[in-house]
């Protein structure tokens, strides 16, 4: 009972014929080219130097919580930059096609992309900035400082965590491919209804994004199920619950909103594909259907998605403020109660996102108090961090300027936020660019947090640090092209301007343009300078010793730099909330004075076997290929199956072994190659 | 500021040596909890679509609840599934003394109801289609039809699982690993109970009274 | 990891069930589903339905969350009492506002009586 597709179908391809690649598209080929030859260059460097076997057993096969988490990171950073090509692309047509005179180029009557091609770029650039950039990054944070932070060996389940980041890949892969066979959704990131469904988009288009997003958030669901257990069960003896470090509270809480909210995505979206498939009527527009249901669920899921995404930046600034402020976190109880707070209350305003639907005046009220009731919360963690910089002894190293930067953006985006809760003003300014510029300095406060996460963090994982001047002109240009970019923004939405226009016909609104593009194009130098950071830092590699800021102060600190592959050699003994500080300050023992045998879990390659089937599946029901469905379906069931066989119950390194590597540290860093240990799809015993 | 007293005396413990004994079987069980919960909240979004969808509008000239189902077959499949989870959850008390017959026993018997249950759902499924009622039909049959459906799936997914034990406890027995494993599943098939009883209430009772 | 030395059979989570515990949660369950059936079948009043078959789900769902699940406040099931007490709450609020937002919705847009008494609810 499938429904009829508009164009041809064959049972060998599908969908699929040679006119879904589109090698006519004065863009696209290009970008593949360019793709295709990095591509190239990748894998030739990798058998040239014969890694393959190394970048198998050691990344791919891995289930260490730091390698999935470096490789959730890698990413989130590969899907930032696609995001922000698309934001370039988009800003650089709404600078030329701006009214009736303006020229056209490459086909285009205004700009230089036709309505279709640039609706998909806005689709594809909020898919991927929230779903395949922020979350991954986000993830991947989690994933490596979690585990250091409560004195845990790994994950609680190491094979479930690979899992899920083949998952987020898989979807991930599903919107690259959607770049060079066939077309992405032009239905936007929240998939408008009932514009999505058949009728009106046949193509298959939003086939891709909404498998894309599906596989992405069963992945991100079981990484919530995997952070809750992993807090819950594996803390360090002597973690009691008030001796957690606030980044590890805010990751509970996150996860509890990713175990709860994800789901409601799930329905959505499957209802769609029902409608789409088999030719149901949950949200058409005739026989029955509702559409407002869908932006119901839609935004159920949404608005606390919101908040999974910020909540984790607000823990990476309880953990940089203090440590650059050389303080102790101001009111720590309140930062964990006002998480709690954020995450149960922000459960409760999704409707904020629909105002203009026709509720009645009781219900707009409530949605629209509850909106602003987050506020309070949110508010008492800007203070708490005011306060512990207060006082503090302050040295404005680069992941101190990021996280005060993402206070400042907080304020901006979270004053807008109040305005657009306040139902009378967002009547007048919804679906306008002033929403989008208020979204956007929230995304930015989780964007800077990243960073100063990332550079925070890195000596942690790698050994070394991150050039500081290069990091602070990438900081200052990035600055730089958000003041440019969103300040015109707001006043482009207050006039007026509404959002995803690909022709903007009102030409007084051309200078706020103009003022965007030079923000964006002083973007594209903080991203040269991001990316010449890399390169000097790779190069360079000053040994970061043991304590690289100085000031470090929670137990992820305690393990040694880089971090070895076994976490502690020991496992700690919790005495306090700031450990490492704490042991500095009664001159208590960094180091253990034995050692005692580490069991460790193996590595297993079904969970990336497991990705990749589960993106040719995507693939598959993108197209309608249905022996290829049927068949990867089988293959899902026979890998769980197979997996659930697996009895290898992991491998020991005995007390010697870990004295040797805590004596030659870089040998036990996640970079090393280690011998083949034990049985399983890995290896032989050594 | 509140930060603790740097206070070390000789008893502070500042490693544990021996390794701290993690309950294996309890964050298993914990995980798959967790499992269950997200699963509650599919089933969330599954009644909140039933729900705005329960009207003459969405019907589209069908038949409600009222019209479709039937209040007594379904206190019947109620009673299918109830004696199905106490024999799988019987079962499970043979963990304690290590008998393997009765812990196969209960899930076969649970099995079996649970497969008679499946089965007559769908055939109500059958006989509704063939009235004219299909889930192509409507906004509000299509979200009938996807909450009845989606409860069905995971009785047969979780018939699946019960084969699959068979041949881990053939091969392996009743060890840890299978123990958490089997308690997941009587989890599992719980879980199954305290989501038909609400479909029952509130689709086919109170559906079917208003 | 698996570290599993330990006897699996003294296992809180299996030395908590027994047959006394199965035995009534089933025959509640059942016994309030039967009697939800007898209230739905007299048809009383909208409010006193919803209140009475509100009541008896409520018995079912105490009685397995107690007796089949074991949930209490103990060492090994602390942890999943304690998740279902901070999930359900979002369970009723994904349904109870949605219903709520779309009554008052379909209120103010759906011009047929018979659809505004149905989601007056
Ligand atoms: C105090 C906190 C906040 C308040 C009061 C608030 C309020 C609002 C309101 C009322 C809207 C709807 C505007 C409209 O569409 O007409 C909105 C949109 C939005 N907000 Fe916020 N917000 C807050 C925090 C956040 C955070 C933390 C994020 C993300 C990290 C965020 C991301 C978004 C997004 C993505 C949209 C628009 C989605 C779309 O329509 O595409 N907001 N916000
Ligand atoms: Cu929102």
């Amino acid at each position: 009972m499938q429904v009829a597709v508009e164009g041809p179908w064959s049972p060998l391809l599908g969908r699929l014929t040679l006119d879904a690649i589109p090698y006519n598209n004065p863009i696209i080929v290009p970008t593949f080219i360019v793709a295709a030859l990095a591509g190239l260059v990748a894998v030739g460097a990798v058998l040239y130097y014969k890694k393959l076997g190394y970048i198998w057993r050691e990344w791919l096969c891995s289930v260490d919580h730091k390698k999935i988490g470096v490789m959730y990171i890698i990413l989130g950073l590969v899907m930032l930059f696609r995001g922000y090509v698309d934001g370039l692309m988009m800003r650089t047509q709404q600078a030329i096609a701006i009214g009736p005179d303006s020229p056209g180029f490459l086909g285009a009557k205004h700009g230089y992309l036709p309505p279709f091609h640039f609706d998909q770029i806005y689709s594809a650039h909020g898919t991927i900035m929230l779903i395949f950039a922020a979350t991954p990054l986000l993830t991947g944070l989690g994933n490596i400082i979690v585990p250091l932070q409560i004195g845990a060996r790994d994950m609680a389940f190491p094979y479930l965590n690979a899992t899920s980041l083949w998952l987020t890949f898989a979807g991930a892969a599903l919107v690259m491919i959607s770049l060079f066979v066939g077309e992405f959704s032009s239905a936007t990131w929240v998939g408008l209804m009932p514009y999505s469904e058949m009728a009106s988009n046949p193509g298959v288009g939003v086939d891709y994004w909404m498998w894309a997003i599906q596989i992405s958030s069963i992945g991100t669901t079981f990484n919530s199920i995997n952070i809750i257990a992993t807090i819950v069960k594996m803390r360090a003896p002597g973690m009691t619950w008030f001796k957690l470090p606030v980044f590890s509270w805010v990751q509970l809480t996150t996860a509890i909103i990713g175990l709860t909210a994800f789901p409601i995505l799930t329905v959505a979206l499957t209802l769609l594909g029902l409608d789409r498939y088999l030719g149901t009527h949950f949200f058409t527009a005739g026989m029955g259907g509702n559409f407002m249901l869908y932006i119901n669920l839609f935004w159920i899921w949404g608005h606390p998605e919101v908040y999974f995404l910020v909540l984790p930046a607000f823990g990476v600034l309880s953990e940089v403020v203090p440590a650059f402020s050389r303080k102790a976190l101001f009111g720590y109880p309140t930062m964990v109660a006002a998480s709690f707070s954020i995450a149960g209350i922000g459960w409760m305003v999704w409707a904020h996102h629909f105002f203009t639907m026709g509720m009645g005046p009781d219900q707009i009220g409530f949605f629209s108090a509850a909106t602003m009731i987050v506020g309070i919360p949110t508010g008492v963690k800007a203070f708490n961090w005011l306060f512990t910089m207060y006082r503090g002894r302050i040295s404005y190293e680069t992941p101190m300027l990021w996280a005060m930067i993402s206070i400042v953006l907080l304020l901006i985006g979270g004053l807008t936020g109040m305005m657009l809760s306040a139902s009378v003003i967002d009547y007048s300014v919804h679906d306008s660019v002033f929403v989008v510029a208020h979204f956007h300095c929230m995304v930015l406060v989780i964007g800077a947090a990243a960073f100063a996460a990332v550079i925070f963090w890195w000596p942690k994982v790698f050994g070394f640090k991150l050039n500081e001047t290069l990091g602070k002109w990438f900081f200052w240009t990035f600055i730089a092209g958000s003041v440019l970019v969103f300040v015109p923004m707001f006043m482009a939405g207050l006039a007026g301007e509404t959002r995803r226009l690909d022709y903007v016909f009102n030409t007084a609104l051309a200078p706020y343009m103009l003022w965007e593009e030079a923000g964006v194009l002083v973007y594209l130098a903080s991203v040269g300078f991001f990316v010449l950071m890399l390169i000097v830092s790779l190069w360079q590699r000053v040994p970061a010793g043991e304590s690289p800021w100085g000031t470090e102060r929670g137990l992820e600190w305690l393990t040694r730099t880089p971090v070895p592959f076994y976490n502690f050699a020991v496992t700690p003994h919790v005495n306090a909330l700031d450990e490492t500080s704490w042991r500095r300050e009664a001159g208590a023992a960094l180091r253990p004075t034995r050692y005692v045998p580490i069991h460790l879990p193996h590595g297993s390659g079904l969970p990336f076997i497991l990705g990749m089937d589960v993106f040719a599946w995507g693939f598959a029901l993108t197209w309608r290929i249905d022996w290829l469905i049927i068949l990867t379906t089988i293959a899902m069931i026979a890998i769980v199956f197979i997996r659930s066989f697996d009895r290898n119950e992991g491998f020991i390194i005995p007390a010697e072994e870990v004295e040797a590597y805590e004596a030659n540290i870089n040998t036990a860093s996640i970079f090393a190659e280690q011998p083949k240990r034990g049985h399983g799809l890995v290896g032989e015993a050594h | 500021m509140h930060s603790e007293k740097p206070t070390l005396t000789a008893k502070t413990a500042l490693w544990a040596y021996e390794g701290e004994e993690h309950d294996f079987i309890s964050t298993r069980t914990f995980g798959f909890w967790l499992y269950l919960l997200s699963d509650a909240l599919i089933f969330a979004g599954l009644f909140a679509s039933y729900a705005v969808m329960d009207n003459p509008m969405s019907a589209f000239g069908h038949p409600l609840a009222n019209g479709l189902l039937s209040a007594s077959r379904g206190l019947i499949q109620t009673f299918i599934v109830l004696g199905s989870v106490f024999s799988v959850s019987v079962g499970s008390l043979g963990l304690k003394t290590g008998n393997k017959g009765l812990v196969l026993g209960g899930l076969a018997a649970g099995g079996l109801l649970g497969a008679l249950f499946i089965w007559f759902g769908v055939s109500d499924l059958q006989v509704m289609a063939a009235a004219g009622n299909g889930p192509l039909e409507s906004g509000y049959l299509a979200c009938l039809y996807a909450l009845l459906i989606t409860h069905a799936l995971h009785m047969g997914f979780g018939l699946l699982w019960i084969v699959a034990m068979f041949v881990h406890v053939a091969r392996w027995g009743l060890d840890a690993m299978n123990t958490a494993r089997l308690l997941c599943l009587r989890m599992f098939w719980q879980f199954q109970a305290s989501v038909w009883v609400v479909i029952y209430v509130y689709v086919y009772l109170f559906g079917g009274a208003h | 990891m698996g570290t599993h030395h330990y006897d699996p059979t003294q296992h809180p989570e299996v030395r908590q069930g027994t047959i006394l515990r199965y035995v009534l949660a089933t025959v509640i369950s059942a016994a309030a589903m039967v009697g939800a059936y007898y209230v739905a079948m007299s048809k009383p009043p909208l409010v006193s339905l919803i209140e009475e078959l509100a009541g008896t789900l409520l018995v079912a769902l105490l009685a397995q969350a107690a007796l089949y699940f074991g949930l209490d406040v103990s060492r090994a099931q602390i942890w999943k009492s304690v998740s279902l007490v901070l999930t359900l709450p979002l369970f009723i609020i994904s349904i109870g506002i949605t219903v709520w937002a779309f009554s008052s919705l379909y209120g103010r847009t759906m011009p047929d009586p018979a659809i505004m008494s149905s989601m007056a609810m």
